[in-house]
């Protein structure tokens, strides 16, 4: 064990470095993908509310590890082959991701969606008369969401989003399918070159262990500070 | 004070609400002028916080013509929320913003519609909060007030817009009997000033005292309307003695 830590540990912590990078840039998109999501399926417009509905089943209905092969593979081939989007660009070469961004792309994509619900879920949550008190004041729809519906809304929020950002971070090792450097994937070829399975995924284990559960440690933390203002 | 006959404040005519497959409001025609304190008597189910709330059109408008202050509601070009400026509303559930204090609540329509630069808006808001008699709350949060200080909040919050319409309604419906009073006498204050009001209640005895002209209403229709001594101690309509004989 020993070993193999002042071997491969600069290396496992580089990798752990990498799945943190992709875990905040998917988190980032997630964020934006789930708050448009969110609020288009609480918009009064059927038309939003069936766009948002259908994203949602669509991602939670398929698994990630599916939908990470087809953002990085079966995407460029439909843009290259079938669509010819590349020589319609005039691009000389094909159209790719690289790990990272197809990473990103599915993080975004999957999180995005859970995060939506988490979002409609909120808003939802707030007692309509605050709507209409900001409203018979004359505030408009946007203004009233931003400025009294959504701060109430991300107070019940704060704890789903926590979770899921937690949930993402794990996510991040079926990205080692596609090739990204992250964690599992980094540990997968020092198992390769050291035989020490048992040594390594322990370290990977505990690795994992202790950044969730400092994360955990600090969502409780901000889940207390919150209540603490609420009364 | 006293009713400028001159001055329609609200034309309400031939009005319908539906919601769903379900008529609440039948047909209401009505006009409300300068001044007046309306009060709007009915048993629940009769239409009449329908009625309020389709004069700031909180809720859509089926049908009819509701005018305020010249605006027609029903027309598409109408920017509601510069009608909604002029008509503050107040609601049996206070609806005081659960995330920004008494001053929060107070200031953000005012400055976030540029009504008011900030200090301005804090000092109208200070003044306001000393006329409800809650100037020591200015910092609280709604959950740190009791019913009847929410509620005089909500109309000090309301008046902040400089508003020359209010409507209330059923603003006592929630509060502890012992708190009623209270909010009774900050309405009483304004009508005195000249307001004009629209009010939803069940407090007679308001109705008695304050009120310029009740409205009885049931079934989506005005049933009777005419001053207090009228609709209150002599009712005509048989609807109107029936209620009144249950509430009194």
């Amino acid at each position: 064990m020993a070993r193999i830590i002042t071997n491969y540990g600069g290396l496992l912590l580089a990798a752990m470095g990498q799945t943190l990078l992709l875990a905040l840039c998917g988190l980032f998109f997630a964020c934006i993908l789930g708050l448009v999501f969110g609020i288009l399926s609480v918009l009064k417009n059927r038309a939003c509310n069936i766009i948002a509905t259908v994203f949602v089943d669509i991602i939670r209905g398929v698994p990630m590890i599916v939908l990470a092969f087809y953002v990085y593979f079966a995407v460029p081939m439909l843009l290259n082959n079938i669509l010819h989007l590349n020589t319609m660009l005039g691009m000389k070469g094909q159209i790719t991701f690289s790990a990272l961004q197809a990473g990103t792309i599915c993080l975004a994509l999957n999180c995005g969606a859970y995060m939506a619900e988490i979002i409609r879920a909120g808003i939802e949550s707030v007692d309509k008369g605050q709507m209409e008190a900001a409203r018979s004041l004359g505030l408009p729809y946007w203004r009233a969401m931003y400025r009294v519906v959504l701060p109430q809304a991300i107070r019940t929020m704060i704890p789903s989003i926590i979770n899921q950002f937690i949930i993402t971070l794990k996510d991040t090792s079926i990205l080692s399918v596609i090739g990204f450097p992250e964690l599992v994937n980094t540990a997968k070829n020092v198992v390769a070159n050291t035989m020490s399975a048992f040594q390594v995924w322990t370290i990977v284990a505990v690795m994992y262990l202790v950044v969730i559960t400092l994360l955990s440690r600090l969502a409780k933390k901000v889940e207390r500070r919150l209540n603490r203002g609420r009364q | 004070m006293g009713v400028n006959k001159n001055n329609v404040k609200i034309h309400v005519e031939h009005l319908k609400k539906n919601f769903g497959k379900l008529e609440v409001l039948k047909d209401v025609s009505t006009d409300i002028y300068e001044g007046e304190v309306v009060v709007i008597l009915g048993p629940s189910g009769s239409g009449k916080s329908t009625f309020l709330r389709c004069l700031n059109r909180l809720e859509e408008i089926t049908g009819g013509d509701v005018i305020v202050d010249g605006h027609d509601l029903t027309d598409k070009k109408t920017d509601l929320n510069k009608v909604r400026e002029n008509v503050g509303m107040v609601f049996q559930h206070f609806n005081l913003f659960n995330n920004l204090n008494v001053m929060g609540n107070m200031m953000l329509a005012p400055v976030e519609l540029k009504k008011a630069t900030k200090p301005e808006a804090k000092e109208r808001a200070l003044q306001l909060l000393d006329r409800v008699g809650l100037a020591e709350k200015a910092e609280a949060y709604p959950a740190q007030l009791s019913g009847g200080q929410k509620q005089r909040v909500a109309i000090a919050r309301a008046l902040a817009m400089n508003p020359d319409i209010m409507l209330f309604d059923e603003p006592t419906s929630a509060l502890d009997p012992e708190m009623v009073g209270e909010v009774l006498q900050v309405m009483k204050q304004l009508a005195a000033d000249g307001m004009t009001m629209v009010v939803v209640t069940h407090e007679i005895g308001f109705a008695r005292e304050v009120a310029s002209r009740v409205i009885f209403m049931e079934g989506g229709y005005i049933v009777e309307e005419g001053t207090p001594e009228e609709v209150i101690d002599h009712p005509k309509q048989p609807r109107t003695i029936d209620f009144l004989s249950k509430v009194l």
